[in-house]
């Protein structure tokens, strides 16, 4: 449903984006991943007609974007910029309504679709017993829960978000993530997402698209995609990627490279790997095989790929005990 | 709302009253129903059109409309010879009394231009305060008033006739406008931008009237001076008629900045997310604002504070997160029509200009507002 052709993008002098030619599945979570400037959040500012395009077109099913009325593309796309800022004395009620703004003309201010889109926007993003309450005086999870419910207010078709789990906690991460997860699998809604953190990307993507110095590098399902050479390439990170023992998605994890000293033994392994597993044995036999792939990578950062294999059987067997003590928070 | 489109058309379901010319959909506060999304605010049908109106905004306005007309029979009732304000009432309701001469022509004129002149400075505040992101912003901080003050004192000091004058002054005050949109306009008018822009502005402008003044005869330089104070001694129905006239104008463009200032609040990539033009949205805010500033400041002079003061304590009074447009005007007139009627009568027979009560009135207010602290902007 969006794709670009030949876009190139950037800020004043800087070119950040040259010529990429991009195509988005529909009806899938998209989950865009690279390094700090690669031009990923200029991507989803140009996709999003948030920064005008130098050269080359967005396509939002099939049309140029920049000959869409804004007010169309609003209720076709909606868009949570990074760190919006808060208007001051505003009810989370009457910020969710904002999101109405394409519907509305001040001569036709507010109807009862407009209710209910922010009833059951308020609901799916689970901010309906703040609806009183003055945004600024929220948690930085709640905020994002508001903002996130503000764009679905907008009853749009796809979303893009620019970095919505920055500056939250890892509880309020998942919470957001699982919440676009939902989004996706249960309403049908097309997402799209910069996300930092490549275990996030991996888990709840279902097409993944890493970026490097303004083009893309990869783009497909992570589990086919996310390998420690990919890694290597974009970020220029030595890593092991060994499946996630919650969920089996590929758990990217960096090398030796400095900080606390690998535990030499695999027995004592376990305190370091994952702290305060040394109880369970199966947190300390991950913990173990990942301690032996990550001081193989600091030799050889090539060799990383090939002891893989090695920790997979210990992990894969850890995956189910861990899965069952350890809930959604479990990352 | 998963999988269905909507249409941009009126798509209201078929209330029996909705066509049936007006109803007035008072919310319930019934927690899953209107009142948990419009809270404090009541839904205003007619016909096709539905307005929210904030139902203390409606209560506000009230009381301001009673107390300013409180005031303008006060003030029409005060001063030599004093008219007891029965007697205004009745001069008032064309009954014919010995008062007609004292109320009609020579109390009337004003206490209308005050209000007028102050309704358009607090509609003028409100626009430029909610483009700048900052309370403090008001004509005479980006240079509106400076650019007309040089204006009026280049005419005065020249010996141009004195109906030259008030057209100079709006001449300048546009041409401060212009100056202020080209050097605000390269980020699209962003909040800082255009306040630094509208601070060198004014700071050039006050430069130049200096140097005007200070190389003028001294009886003209006086007379610039007071100009500059901002009076309406001696000033009336043409006056109130151009402002007027200019507000009257504009009424569909205020109509329409009275919705467009909901999202003034919202940073542009937000705004921009939802359907609007930020950019277009601030020129078009700004430039009524401007306008209605620069004519405004033409006719009475550079009065102080009502344009800084007004939108602020509308704001507070409604409880709005934005200042209210209507409520600001409202408070405006109330202010200059106080304001006026205590430059006559306080040091009477000396009549001070109104601009000086209203900066006596705004500055303690300017001094809370940054004890206060500067609220969160840009």
């Amino acid at each position: 449903m969006l794709s670009t052709r030949d876009l190139v993008a950037g800020y004043d002098e800087r070119t950040v984006l040259d010529g990429l030619d991009l195509d988005l599945p529909t009806d899938a979570f998209t989950v865009i991943v690279g390094p700090n400037a690669c031009g990923k959040s200029t991507l989803l500012r140009t996709m999003a007609r948030l920064l005008t395009p130098r050269r080359g077109t967005v396509l939002l099913d099939g049309t140029a974007i920049r000959d869409l009325p804004t007010r169309e593309v609003a209720r076709r796309l909606g868009v949570l910029p990074q760190s919006p800022l808060v208007p001051e004395g505003v009810t989370v009620a009457d910020l969710v309504g904002r999101g109405r703004q394409p519907y509305q003309r001040w001569w036709r201010q507010w109807s009862s679709e407009d209710g209910a889109a922010v009833d059951q926007a308020m609901a799916l993003a689970d901010v309906t017993d703040l609806a009183d309450r003055p945004v600024d005086s929220l948690s930085g999870g709640q905020r994002q829960r508001v903002w996130i419910a503000m764009t679905l207010a907008q009853d749009t078709d796809a979303l893009l978000l620019d970095e919505p789990t920055t500056f939250l906690d890892l509880a309020h991460q998942v919470e957001v993530l699982d919440l676009l997860h939902r989004l996706r699998s249960e309403r049908g809604r097309t997402v799209v997402a910069v996300l930092h953190d490549l275990n996030q990307a991996a888990r709840y993507a279902d097409h993944l698209v890493a970026m490097r110095a303004g083009a893309v590098v990869a783009a497909g399902p992570p589990r086919e995609i996310l390998t420690a050479d990919l890694v290597r390439d974009v970020f220029g990170l030595a890593c092991v990627v060994v499946p996630c023992p919650v969920t089996g998605a590929p758990l990217v994890v960096p090398a030796y490279t400095g900080g606390n000293a690998p535990a030499p033994a695999a027995a004592s392994g376990g305190p370091v790997a994952s702290p305060g597993g040394a109880g369970d044995p199966a947190a300390a036999s991950a913990g173990a095989g990942d301690a032996v792939a990550a001081s193989a990578g600091v030799k050889d950062p090539d060799s990383s790929t090939a002891s893989v294999p090695d920790a997979r059987p210990a992990t894969g067997d850890a995956a189910n005990p861990l899965a069952g003590s350890h809930p959604s928070k479990g990352l | 709302m998963t999988t269905t489109r909507r249409s941009s058309g009126p798509a209201d379901p078929p209330s029996p009253a909705g066509s049936a010319g007006l109803s007035t959909v008072v919310s319930a506060g019934s927690p899953g129903g209107d009142g948990a999304r419009l809270a404090g605010r009541s839904l205003l049908r007619v016909g096709p059109v539905s307005l929210l109106i904030r139902r203390r905004a409606v209560l506000v306005a009230a009381v301001l409309t009673v107390l300013l007309l409180l005031a303008v029979v006060l003030s029409l009732s005060l001063g030599t010879p004093y008219v007891a304000p029965a007697d205004v009432l009745r001069a008032l309701s064309g009954a014919g009394t010995p008062y007609d001469l004292v109320v009609f022509d020579l109390r009337l004129p004003r206490v209308v231009l005050a209000a007028v002149a102050g309704a358009a400075f607090g509609v003028a505040g409100t626009l430029i305060q909610s483009v700048a992101r900052n309370p403090l912003a008001s004509p005479d901080v980006i240079g509106i008033t400076q650019g007309a003050g040089l204006a009026a004192t280049v005419a005065l000091t020249s010996g141009m006739a004195a109906v030259l004058v008030a057209p100079t002054a709006l001449v300048g005050g546009l041409l401060a406008a212009v100056l202020l949109f080209a050097l605000g306009a390269r980020h699209g008018l962003a909040a800082q931008r255009f306040v630094l822009a509208g601070v060198a502005v004014a700071f050039g402008f006050r430069a130049l009237t200096e140097v005007v003044m200070l190389t003028a005869d001294p009886i003209d330089g006086l007379r610039a001076q007071i100009w500059l104070i901002g009076t309406l001694a001696g000033k009336g129905w043409t006056e109130a008629a151009w402002i007027a006239g200019t507000l009257l104008v504009l009424l569909p463009v205020l109509a329409w900045a009275g919705w467009a200032l909901n999202s003034s609040a919202l940073d542009d990539d937000t705004a921009r997310g939802v359907g609007l033009r930020p950019v277009a949205r601030r020129i078009g805010l700004a430039g009524t604002g401007v306008l209605v500033a620069a004519m405004v400041t033409a006719q009475v002079g550079a009065v102080d504070f009502v344009a800084l003061v007004a939108p602020q304590v509308a704001r507070r009074l409604v409880r709005a997160e934005r200042p209210p447009l209507v409520c600001a005007a409202l408070l405006g007139a109330l202010l200059l029509v106080l304001a006026d009627l205590a430059g006559r009568r306080l040091f009477a027979p000396t009549q001070l200009p109104a601009g000086v009560l209203t900066a006596a009135i705004g500055g303690p207010y300017l001094i809370f507002l940054l004890l206060r602290g500067r609220r969160r902007s840009s």
